[in-house]
């Protein structure tokens, strides 16, 4: 069901007019009114958007139709964009230091990131692309830890982006995250080297490193990935942070950021140092345990449910086109083959 | 020096034999040996072996393109590495 041009730019505008105007006027109005107008927003786009809806319902099925029913993958799926329209809401409330939202949102644990940073080796809170993470790890460093980011500004890669839609990105989304943020985001891209060093550079400043550490690798990456237990499957994941635990050792906690039945308010946990013993795979698929178990709990927060590109990068779907019904058994081991 | 960091990075950061022995002048980066993280290790290594801190500033390519400039970097910062060992 593909898009047509007509399409995408009433969609554009959309998006352009929700950010900029709409979005920033809803943080001023009284919380309950403002989060719900983004709640009915979220279900305009969610009737509207039929091809993205496809795409979600039918990720859902294919990684937690088990665990999931009919029923739930629709309400999932209406609840994945009403999220995404509140984050923009979540985005605007950043002003004034951070405390309009700040006082719709519950941090428990904060006691393990003060702990953490106590002994003076710098923390590193993992996440996932789940919920307002970046608004979350922004709050961190509203709250006055020092918090820099371990991720990409993905309007600056995406290829078909014009400069005047990548400013536009940058004014209504980076700057007011970037504001809370002690350094510049750390930008994991091909053929830069320094990552890895540059946020040692944090912690050995005892401050936070943040870091989402579901996204897929990219080509350059692919050797370092390693398979761990995901959502009932193998995800392939870069196992850098606790790579950069262990040779800094600084602890790695993990925080979700999820949204409560009445859209306006939020909880941050905040989990105690996730155990660091045994190799380096071993200690990063407890991380990754962390997430998976949080993405099926709140399954509506994860952000990769429409992108099959990057499902299919995470090795939790198979690319497009080889996705026959005969071809997924196999790859997911529920045929048995004729021996042979 | 160049003997100190040849036998580090030949042991701890090559994984392909064929590439042994290094040269002083290969392209460390080129090369495939030094990526994000085991540019990290090297840091690390640098830093306890010369007493220096390698800061975010100094983490640029053509400071860790080769053992040779690798070198070059720390004769750079002689005063710092002198005090460490002296």
């Amino acid at each position: 069901m593909a898009e047509s041009r007509a399409e995408r730019l009433i969609r554009n505008a959309e998006g352009v007019a929700y950010w900029a105007a709409a979005a920033p006027l809803l943080a001023r109005l009284p919380p309950g009114l403002g989060y719900h107008i983004a709640r009915r927003r979220g279900d305009w786009i969610f009737r509207r958007h039929a091809a993205e809806r496809t795409e979600l319902a039918g990720n859902l099925r294919r990684i937690l139709g088990t665990e999931l029913s009919s029923a739930a993958v629709d309400s999932v799926t209406r609840e994945w964009f009403r999220l995404s329209s509140c984050e923009a809401v979540d985005v605007s409330r950043l002003r004034r230091g951070g405390r309009p939202l700040r006082r719709l949102v519950d941090i428990r644990g904060l006691e393990h990131l003060e702990s953490a940073l106590a002994d003076g080796n710098g923390a590193i809170v993992c996440s996932a692309h789940f919920g307002s993470f970046d608004s979350a790890f922004s709050m961190l460093g509203a709250c006055g830890f020092p918090v820099t980011t371990v991720g990409r500004w993905q309007h600056n890669y995406t290829a078909r982006l014009s400069r005047a839609e990548r400013q536009f990105w940058e004014a209504v989304y980076a700057r007011p995250l970037r504001r809370h943020r002690k350094r510049p985001n750390i930008e994991p891209w091909t053929g830069r080297f320094d990552v890895a060093a540059r946020a040692a550079n944090v912690l050995r400043a005892n401050e936070v490193l943040t870091i989402a550490i579901d996204a897929p690798p990219l080509d350059s990456d692919e050797p370092r990935a390693v398979e761990v237990p995901f959502l009932g499957r193998r995800a392939r994941l870069l196992p850098g942070v606790t790579t950069l635990a262990k040779v800094t050792g600084a602890p790695v906690l993990t925080a979700f950021l999820h949204r409560s039945a009445d859209y306006c308010h939020q909880v941050l946990e905040i989990s105690a140092p996730v155990p660091a013993e045994g190799d380096t795979v071993a200690a990063f698929a407890r991380c990754a345990a962390d997430v998976s178990a949080a993405i099926t709990k709140w399954p509506a927060h994860w952000r990769y449910w429409p992108s099959s590109t990057d499902l299919a990068r995470l090795g939790l779907i198979l690319p497009e086109q080889d996705r026959s019904p005969a071809a997924a058994q196999v790859a997911y081991g529920q045929l048995t083959l004729p021996a042979s | 020096m160049e003997t100190v960091i040849n036998d580090y990075i030949s042991s701890e950061l090559v994984r392909d034999p064929e590439l042994l022995p290094l040269a002083d002048e290969t392209s460390l980066l080129e090369s495939g040996i030094l990526d994000s993280l085991s540019l990290l290790q090297l840091v690390v290594f640098l830093e306890e072996r010369f007493g220096i801190t390698v800061g975010d500033a100094d983490l640029l390519p053509e400071n860790f393109a080769s053992v040779n400039t690798i070198c070059a970097y720390l004769r750079a910062r002689e005063p710092e590495t002198q005090a460490a060992h002296g």
